[in-house]
């Protein structure tokens, strides 16, 4: 069933993608000139609201809001949807909560990177180093997932190898990050994810056909899966597992550093108003029809889940293979790919910039040493590109051990940034001692209680991890010294200035 | 508008986005689980999915349309005091 038919639609489209970066790169020469890692890691402080919504919306999208959650809600029903639609306050949660303190403190002090904010904030290497690690490593680790689960998905639906999609669309990916920055992606981010909604109304569209109609495959559940009407599917689907994802999936991903580094990106405040409005929209319809397709594929896949091969992420491509043509199917496919991509993009972006940024230049000014802008530029794409490349030859045969980074990637990100951002822009009285304790021990407390399973009231390790973070930020901020007045007042200005 | 007013501004907003969050949990909770055991359903889906998953998706839009236009307010993000000298 291999046919060129297949792979053309996704070509056209990544193709596409490249272009917008090279049209991009060509058009901010000039600002690249000026100050290279501002137009490249930052895009210049130029965002408008529609880019700033669709493209924190698609970062937080991926491969999993085409795969793992509709596989899931396959076998739960409408209890998975419910705990999937509280992802709908993750954009102006964010935005609302960070939004405009962080882009009034980026400008004053010139930051780029979340972790510029807390450098300057808690004046502390040592807890500028660990986050850059922090995120090199946990972002690492999901574009890894990310592909792998896209070159699987690529290879199910349209019969060409895994490694075949995975060069197609993966060394695409890093190419066109690497030429295009943070404009691209941002610009990208928006193509994909009009591309994602797009694939999803396809799917739906023949699926229901397929099914015989709406109407038809809700009576086959009502009278067949009465249990996937109920909220808590008869035990499958237990009230932690909802208070987890309320933490893990919504209101932690407040400090989630790929999201809020778009805070420094936007141009003024009517953006920021925009992009909560439209990211709300985005994401919540985006969340509600991809797992609202997972339910529905009962009607069409009535098998139990040993005829799929016993694992959840075979649905999505079944459900796909079994309710269009070829030519379709690789149309539809461009969804979840443009899901994969946009948050690559991203992940790649912010990984390079912590280390060009955070490390590689900071320890350079601190030895007096400014560097060049050309060097910036050299050091930038090589990052970039040996990151992406890296990422991509790893996702070819990916060890065991990704997979459980991965599995920490999400909540350690979480618990290492929470209340290190939260105190670090809302309390004066944070300091550098509170925040090295709740961020190192925070990061390894989630750890070691994901790795040993240990739970506490059978709520998600993300639990644990915030509160012992919490805790720890107390006890170190009692035991060191409160920032310097002039942090304070750059911070603090409605408390400290005169 | 001072850059200290825009910080106060900016701690407010926040403020109100964290009671907006928890405004929309509330909704969740109730237009889902509060309707979990209620028989009637609309369009061959329970009511408690419309509530509880369509119904959320719609709150959280008027909640950030209601914060962004009559709780935030627009001022510049540069400094103005510098911006002049």
């Amino acid at each position: 069933m291999t046919s060129i038919f297949n792979l053309l639609p996704v070509m056209l489209f990544l193709i596409f993608m490249l272009g917008i970066s090279i049209y991009i790169q060509k058009s901010s020469t000039a600002e690249r000139k000026k100050d290279f890692a501002k137009d490249y890691f930052i895009g210049g402080r130029t965002l408008g609201g529609f880019v700033l919504a669709m493209t924190t919306a698609a970062t937080y999208s991926s491969v999993s809001t085409f795969v793992g959650g509709p596989g899931m809600a396959w076998v739960i029903g409408y209890g998975w949807l419910y705990m999937a639609i509280v992802q709908v306050v993750v954009i102006f949660l964010v935005l609302g909560v960070f939004g405009k303190k962080i882009a009034l403190i980026s400008r004053r002090i010139d930051a780029v990177t979340v972790i510029d904010v807390i450098r300057a904030r808690y004046k502390s290497d040592l807890l500028a180093n660990f986050s850059a690690l922090v995120i090199v490593a946990f972002f690492c680790a999901t574009m890894v997932a990310q592909f792998v689960g896209a070159a699987k998905l690529f290879e199910a639906v349209t019969g060409f190898s895994y490694v075949t999609g995975l060069s197609l669309f993966g060394l695409i990916v890093v190419f066109y990050t690497t030429i295009g920055g943070f404009k691209g992606v941002a610009v990208t981010d928006s193509v994909c994810a009009i591309a994602m909604i797009l694939g999803l109304c396809l799917l739906m569209g023949s699926m229901m056909e397929v099914g015989g109609g709406f109407t038809n495959i809700m009576n086959y559940i009502s009278t067949s899966h009465p249990d996937m009407l109920e909220p808590l599917s008869r035990g499958k689907m237990p009230v932690s597992l909802y208070i987890s994802q309320w933490l893990l999936v919504g209101i932690c991903t407040l400090s989630l550093p790929q999201s809020v580094v778009r805070g420094i990106s936007y141009k003024n405040t009517q953006a920021l108003h925009r992009a909560m409005i439209i990211g709300t929209i985005v994401i919540g319809a985006m969340t509600l029809v991809a797992t609202w397709i997972g339910v529905l594929s009962k009607g069409i896949l009535t098998d139990s889940l040993a005829a799929y091969g016993n694992s959840v992420d075979n649905i999505t491509p079944l459900a796909i293979v079994k309710s269009m043509g070829p030519f379709w199917a690789g149309v539809t496919i461009i969804g979840p790919i443009a899901a994969t991509i946009s948050t690559v993009s991203s992940l790649l972006l912010a990984s390079s910039s912590s280390i060009i940024k955070d490390i590689y230049m900071h320890e350079l000014g601190k030895r007096g040493l400014a560097p060049l802008n050309s060097k910036i530029r050299t050091f930038s794409l090589a990052a970039t590109i040996i990151l992406g490349l890296a990422v991509y030859f790893i996702a070819i045969s990916p060890p065991s051990v990704i997979w459980q980074i991965n599995m920490f990637a999400f909540g350690g990100l979480e618990t290492a940034f929470f209340w290190v951002l939260i105190f670090g822009l809302f309390w004066p009285k944070a300091n550098k001692t509170g925040a090295l304790a709740a961020m190192i021990g925070g990061v390894l407390v989630y750890c070691t209680t994901m790795a040993l399973k240990i739970k506490f009231f059978d709520l998600h390790q993300i639990v644990l991890g915030i509160l012992f973070s919490l805790l720890l930020f107390i006890i170190g901020n009692y035991l060191g010294q409160p920032a310097d007045r002039k942090t304070l007042e750059i911070f603090f200005p409605e408390k400290f200035e005169n | 508008m001072k850059r200290s007013d825009k910080f106060r501004q900016a701690n407010y907003e926040a403020k109100a986005t964290v009671l907006a969050t928890i405004a929309v949990i509330i909704f969740w909770w109730a237009a889902g689980f509060g309707l979990a055991d209620c028989d009637i359903t609309f369009w061959h889906t329970p009511l408690w999915v419309w509530g509880g998953c369509f119904g959320t998706w719609i709150f959280a839009v008027l909640v950030t349309v209601f914060l962004t236009k009559k709780i935030f307010v627009n001022f510049d993000l540069d400094d103005e005091e510098t911006k002049n000298d």
